[in-house]
């Protein structure tokens, strides 16, 4: 019978995510109680409600470690990037305009990819801070790991785009500037890796605990309104601190141009990105 | 029960290192079968305060079984001391309440 038991145990281990040596160490404890004494086995409880215990109790705090730990390396990347762009206006570059189109893809993901991976990763930081619980719903377990998740892969993208740009712009900028940039990248992309180590052990976990998954009102705590209009205000804000920035500077056309585009990406993303995200139900 | 699970399996290795069926059978015998849990539920939050600093775990061999026994760490029997000062508190003011 424990025999039976211990095996039914393993296989819903493996159900809900659990492991290698921590599903041995699981296994091996169960068996030891179990033999203990001639009742164990009927006040042990069910090997799904066993399993599910243990993914309840890990999940949360693996979600919550994950979602620090990628915003600790992105924050590393966006340092990089952030000293890369800075200082690329002192490299001698020419217009990007006259750039090879490898360039001229690797800089849109270079401005794209960074703004989503800062939203995601600021919005699964939130959430893990907001939720102490010990045990939380397995639909805002997901959601964190979401986040987390493309956080992760919209800095690396964004870590990729500027190794790219580097490469591709050798010959035409300030050596200093490409090796400052490959350095930043190559620092930088390795912690993003480790971070994303984690952040698949808490997706791969898979406990079974009812609940909402939450919205971006849930994660802000105030302001609750019709998700596209509040889509459509932050869109309008970014857009116009574009313009505005760029108005100073003396070039209002081009600041309205990329003030409409920048708003444009914001709706986008929040079209794409927004059920995924939980950033509407 | 749930919300002080903590509480009493610190409370349980107050006195020394016991392995899982070692918490239940004192949980048992302290609170004279009042909490009926399903035994293997223990774990996991044996696992979580292993995982929080507050319990540290070995394996020792007992009748030709490997056996993992817990016992408290130095910031285990802080949160214990704490756990235990808001329980006091809180249950001396339900009684003054109710009686």
């Amino acid at each position: 019978m424990i025999e039976v038991y211990l095996d039914d145990l393993d296989r819903e281990l493996g159900a809900v995510g659990i492991r290698g040596r921590l599903r041995r160490r699981v296994l091996a404890e169960a068996e030891d109680h179990l033999r203990a004494d001639d009742g164990a086995l009927e006040r042990f409880g069910t090997p799904g409600e066993i399993a599910g215990a243990f993914a309840a109790e890990l999940g949360a705090r693996a979600s919550r470690r994950a979602a620090v730990g990628a915003f600790a390396a992105l924050g590393v990347a966006g340092a990089v990037f952030a000293v890369s762009f800075v200082s690329a206006q002192f490299a001698g570059q020419p217009p990007p305009d006259t750039w090879p189109l490898l360039a001229q893809l690797a800089l849109v993901a270079a401005i794209v990819a960074p703004q989503v991976s800062f939203v995601a990763g600021s919005l699964a930081l939130v959430r893990a801070v907001r939720r102490r619980e010990l045990v939380l719903p397995s639909a805002e377990l997901a959601v964190i790991n979401r986040r987390t998740g493309v956080a992760l892969l919209f800095g690396l993208v964004t870590m990729a785009a500027l190794g790219v740009l580097a490469l591709e712009l050798r010959n035409d900028s300030a050596g200093w500037w490409v090796a400052l940039t490959l350095i930043g990248v190559a620092f930088a992309m390795p912690l993003l890796v480790l971070a994303a180590i984690p952040a698949a052990g808490a997706a791969r976990l898979r406990p079974r605990v009812a609940g909402d998954p939450g919205d971006l009102f849930d994660d802000l705590g105030f302001g609750r309104m019709a998700p596209w209009r509040f889509a459509g205000r932050v869109a309008l804000g970014v857009g116009l601190v574009v313009f505005l920035a760029a108005a100073v500077q003396g070039d209002p056309f081009d600041g309205a141009l990329n003030g409409s585009a920048e708003a444009l990406a914001c709706l986008a993303g929040f079209a794409a990105f927004g059920r995924y995200l939980s950033l509407r139900r | 029960m749930k919300g002080h699970v903590d509480l009493l399996l610190l409370s349980t290795l107050r006195t020394g290192p016991l392995h899982g069926y070692g918490v239940v059978e004192k949980l048992r015998g302290l609170s004279e079968g009042a909490f009926d849990l399903a035994e293997g539920t223990v774990y996991p939050a044996l696992y979580r305060l292993e995982a929080a600093g507050l319990l540290s775990s070995s394996w020792t061999k007992a009748n030709g079984r490997r056996r993992r026994l817990y016992e408290l760490t130095s910031r285990g029997r802080g949160e214990l001391a704490r756990e235990r000062d808001e329980w006091q508190a809180f249950a001396h003011a339900v009684e003054v309440v109710v009686t």
